[in-house]
């Protein structure tokens, strides 16, 4: 069996009367790339929030490389993207690294050196003097995955990676992606775009009302038919399991 | 040691771009130029008493100036970051809430303390160009009481940024904090003069509101009185510091159980 690179035993996590997430368990390998989908309000936020310990969980372990996500040096070896943040306006992108790399306890040369090779990385050398303001949705998740690559993690958590990006957007977003995962990095990231999860995941992980309804290798649930991850998303849905 | 360093220097130099890049702080301060300088150089009829009053004038137009800056700076420190959503990136950095706290209070406090030391330069110009003292032990310690509230103000804006929305907590505070500079000393009279249940209540509400008039020296200033007792001066430093503390302990416990 491969590292685990985090591992949620039994959690739940309510607010109030509603609970979020419910007796989840869930790992990811390392140098694995997971899909996570489920429909709005499915507890796929909520699962991520506690996998970077932003919140505990009501009950149950969240492990990430064996400690406490909620202790700040545990956070050292992960990159985390929200579901779309709107970065300092008044910074430029070299300006927003330099703080994270601060921030991460990095030291002005080191920050220089993985600046200069991110934006090249994400295509936004040519940007790089231009105030965040000014930038379009796509140029800002750019920004925003060359935020969470910046102390070189061993585990990138993306949280709807792809929304309101347009196709071109998405196809660069994609190969990123697909790069990173050849350089053996752990991919965890929500979705609701089948289609692109289906070309860049080993496994997927299906929520419905909290609960986790599927978790495996795409291919097994697509089965012989070779249908696509759409038609098999909507049929785990409804029967609240796989086949 | 060092990651801590350079995690509080990240986020002073983010609130100091913040504070240069945003036009309303820009503007704010070019309209303090041109409100400051014309009243700091007036010579009415040469009137020395007159003068002292546009001199008065003036550093009433600083408190006020500085007090919107501090409390603008404060309470904005957190609620733009949750209003982004930049909170969840930086929280998902391998940076404690305790720090991040920290190093958002310092940046704020140097922000609102670079916005006074503009406005104390200015009055040392003017003071210069009148032909009078344009730095004296007075002054210094005129500045660093300032000083010490301008810090007090941004730690009591941004707990209140936790405890209710920013724009709630900065209308109270701007209510409150001019109330007590103006009439905090004339409470005890005042309870003097209820009857009772009200009483005490005004009473308890004298020794628990912070005086911000004991920040004040502007009549020692302008009538040229000089500056007050080191001891009392340490006393009113030691006052502020322990009110800034109280409120940052407060805004830590509250953000540390908060929900994001």
């Amino acid at each position: 069996m491969s590292e685990r690179v985090f591992e949620l035993d039994g959690v739940s996590r309510s607010f109030g009367q509603v609970k979020a997430v419910d007796n989840l368990t869930l790992s990811l390998g390392k140098g694995e790339v997971t899909g996570f989908l489920g429909t709005n309000g499915a507890g796929k936020t909520t699962t991520i929030k506690m996998l970077i310990g932003l919140i505990r969980p009501t009950s149950g372990t969240v492990r990430l490389f064996g400690g406490d996500p909620s202790e700040s040096c545990t956070r050292a070896r992960i990159g985390y993207m929200p579901e779309m943040a709107y970065y300092y306006p008044y910074l430029n992108v070299r300006e927003l690294l330099a703080f994270y790399g601060g921030i991460c306890g990095m030291d002005k040369q080191t920050v220089k050196t993985r600046t200069d090779e991110l934006l090249e990385e994400v295509e936004l050398a040519e940007a790089a003097k231009r105030p965040l303001k000014t930038y379009s949705k796509g140029m800002l998740q750019r920004a925003g995955i060359a935020q969470a690559l910046l102390n070189d993690p061993d585990l990138l958590i993306l949280d709807e990676p792809f929304t309101g990006l347009d196709p071109l957007a998405r196809i660069h977003f994609r190969e990123l992606l697909k790069r990173l995962r050849g350089r053996g990095k752990s991919i965890f990231f929500s979705s609701h775009e089948l289609g692109e999860t289906e070309l860049l995941c080993d496994n997927v992980a299906i929520m419905k009302n909290g609960h986790c309804i599927y978790h495996g290798a795409a291919s097994a649930i697509a089965g012989d038919g070779g249908a696509n991850l759409e038609r098999l998303f909507l049929e785990v849905l409804e029967k609240g399991g796989v086949r | 040691m060092n990651c801590h360093f350079r995690r509080i220097g990240a986020l002073v130099r983010l609130s100091l771009l913040e504070l240069w890049r945003r036009n309303d702080m820009f503007a704010l301060l070019v309209l303090a130029l041109v409100l400051l300088v014309p009243l700091s150089l007036a010579r009415p009829f040469g009137v020395s008493g007159a003068v002292r009053y546009f001199d008065e004038a003036a550093l009433l137009l600083i408190w006020g100036y500085s007090l919107f800056i501090s409390l603008g700076i404060g309470g904005r420190l957190f609620t733009s970051e949750f209003d982004s959503r930049t909170i969840y990136p930086l929280l998902a950095k391998p940076v404690s809430r305790g720090e991040l706290l920290l190093g958002k209070y310092l940046g704020g406090v140097v922000a609102s303390l670079s916005a006074l030391a503009f406005f104390y330069a200015l009055w040392m110009v003017s003071a210069a160009l009148r032909g009078g003292e344009w730095l004296s032990a007075c002054l210094l310690q005129a500045f660093v009481l300032h000083a010490m509230f301008a810090a007090f103000a941004v730690a009591m804006a941004l707990c209140a940024s936790f405890l209710m929305t920013s724009s709630a907590g900065m209308t109270i505070l701007a209510v409150l904090l001019p109330a007590m500079f103006f009439f905090g000393r004339r409470l005890p009279e005042y309870a003097g003069n209820v009857s009772g249940a009200l009483r005490p209540l005004v009473y308890a509400f004298y020794w628990l509101a912070p005086h911000v008039e004991f920040f004040d020296m502007r009549q020692r200033l302008v009538h040229g009185w000089g500056g007050v007792d080191p001891v009392v001066f340490l006393a009113v430093v030691g006052y502020g510091l322990f009110y800034t503390v109280a409120a940052l302990w407060l805004a830590h416990v509250i953000f540390k159980r908060k929900k994001l």
